[in-house]
This record gives C-alpha cells, structure tokens and sequence, in this order.
C-alpha cells in the first residue's frame, strides 16, 4: 500500500514526494490532516463555505509551497494550520476586536464566574454534550487556542508559531479560554442559581 | 475570592494565575512544589484546581479527535484535483 511497506511515510518524507510532483503522495498527506485542519477552520471561520473554502486554500498552498518547505523542526500539522489561518485571515473575518476587547477583563473576574472560590461544579457538567455546549459558546479566538493547545495537543511554540505572537502570549490565552470554558460548564450545569 | 490566603507563602491570587502553566508543567520545579504546597493546604484552591485540571481532561478526552465526515473527504479531494488540474494546464 505504501511503496511496498507496512508502515505509513511520515509527513516529511510525504512533503519531499509532494514537492517533486507525485500527486498520490499528496493525496496521502491531505487524508491525514484534513480532519483537523478542517476543525480548526469550522471554528474560525464566520460558516461552514468559507471554512470549506479556507481549507481548500490552505491545502492548495501546501502543494505548491512543498517545494519551499525547508524547516523540518516544524510539524507538518503546524505548518498546515499556519497556511489555515493564513488563508482565513485574508478572508477578513475581522475577528480582532472582539478578542482584544475579552482579553481585558480581570483575571479573577474570569476565575469568579469559572467558580473560583464558589462550592464545586456538579459532575454532569463535564460530560460529552455539556463540554460540545460550553465550547460552541466560546469565542473564535478561545476555541482557537483550545484546538491548537488542548485538541490538537500543539506544543506552546507551535501554538505561537501558527498565531503568530509569542508563547508568554499563548499561556495566557490559554488560560483564560479554559478559565472561560469552564465558566460556561458552570453555567451550563446549574439550574439557575 | 473572599478569605483569600497566604499558604506557603503564595497568594491564592498567585496560585489562580499560575494554574494552567502549572497544569502543564511550563513552570519552574520550584515554583510547582510551591503552588503544591498551597493547593495542599487551601481548601478553595484545591477545589478550583481540581475542576480546571478535570475540565482540561475531559475536553480532551471528548473532543480530542477531529470529527471524521468521509463526503467531505472526498469533496475536498475532488476541489483539489480541479483546482490543480486548472493550474497545471498550459493556458491557451
């Protein structure tokens, strides 16, 4: 299935074979990680065609930068979402002041209405359905550091590469977005009171 | 919160801000031992940290993997091949 071999091609050898112009290693390349690079643009976009679009752009400029690909220390999963949001941002979603706006709140306002301090969190709060509810109620840029940090499991580095800012940056979004999750667990779990 | 402490000599305030770092593991050995120290002492801390750290986890878990959709799978990979078909044709 794979030249003859059991185990699958890694990423870098699919890049290599991709760059000289063999299409079905590319094929192999965009099966693998078109699951989590269309999550990440789901989350991002403003809908569901100019997600699907995104993707179509990133995996587009993935072909035809294989060639210029030359910093192996970087994932190809890293390299994918950093064409990702590339492409989403020139789709202008205009997502920027909302985020600068949430990232001035207090922290231990956030902590507050996360329960900080506050009796604990009911158990059913955290099950499947709740935890797809409260994370669908996040902003843009909280699901967007959830997916790279805590779905995708991106280390803090990549994390920062993909947005573009620092790692002291993404820590503390990261934070805060789990800080805000959890706020609407609580909100979700309880009955109102 | 109200009756915040000082434990082992941290703040809970300190404590709140470091947690997630602390989850993981992006700190100092010493400054983990520390906020340990705390959160083993701090009622309200102990509490809090725990709901982070088993919120974190069951994301994880129950979100973890991409939601797999086959048709778009192949959507993709048919606008993809179109694409680059148009691309790789000489233009006349």
């Amino acid at each position: 299935m794979f030249d003859g071999n059991d185990v699958p091609p890694s990423d870098a050898a699919l890049i290599r074979r991709t760059a000289a112009g063999e299409s079905s290693a590319f094929d192999i390349l965009v099966r693998r990680h078109q699951a989590a690079v269309r999550r990440f643009t789901r989350e991002l976009a403003g809908d569901p065609a100019q997600a699907e679009d995104a993707l179509l752009e990133t995996f587009l400029a993935a072909w035809r930068g294989s060639a210029r690909r030359r910093d192996d220390s970087v994932s190809v999963l890293t390299w994918l979402l950093t064409l990702a949001r590339q492409a989403l941002t020139r789709q202008n979603l205009g997502r920027q002041p909302a985020v600068q706006a949430a990232e001035n709140t207090p922290l231990r306002e956030l902590a507050q209405a996360a329960g900080w301090g506050r009796s604990g969190l009911a158990a059913e709060s955290t099950g499947r359905q709740a935890l797809e509810t409260a994370f669908a109620a996040l902003n843009p840029a909280d699901r967007e550091i959830l997916v790279l940090r805590d779905l995708e499991g991106l280390a803090e580095e990549e994390a920062a590469a993909v947005i573009g800012t620092s790692e002291a940056v993404v820590r503390a979004r990261l934070h805060r977005a789990r800080l805000r999750l959890l706020a609407k667990l609580r909100e979700g779990g309880s009955d109102g009171g | 919160m109200e009756g915040e402490r000082l434990v082992a000599g941290l703040h809970c305030g300190e404590v709140l801000a470091d947690l997630s770092a602390a989850l993981d593991g992006r700190l100092t050995a010493e400054r983990i031992r520390r906020i340990e120290d705390h959160v083993r002492d701090c009622e309200a801390c102990k509490r809090f940290a725990g709901e982070l750290t088993a919120s974190v986890r069951a994301l994880r878990e129950a979100l973890g993997e991409p939601p797999a959709d086959p048709q778009a799978e192949t959507r993709l990979l048919e606008r993809l091949q179109e694409r680059l078909r148009e691309e790789t044709q000489p233009h006349g």
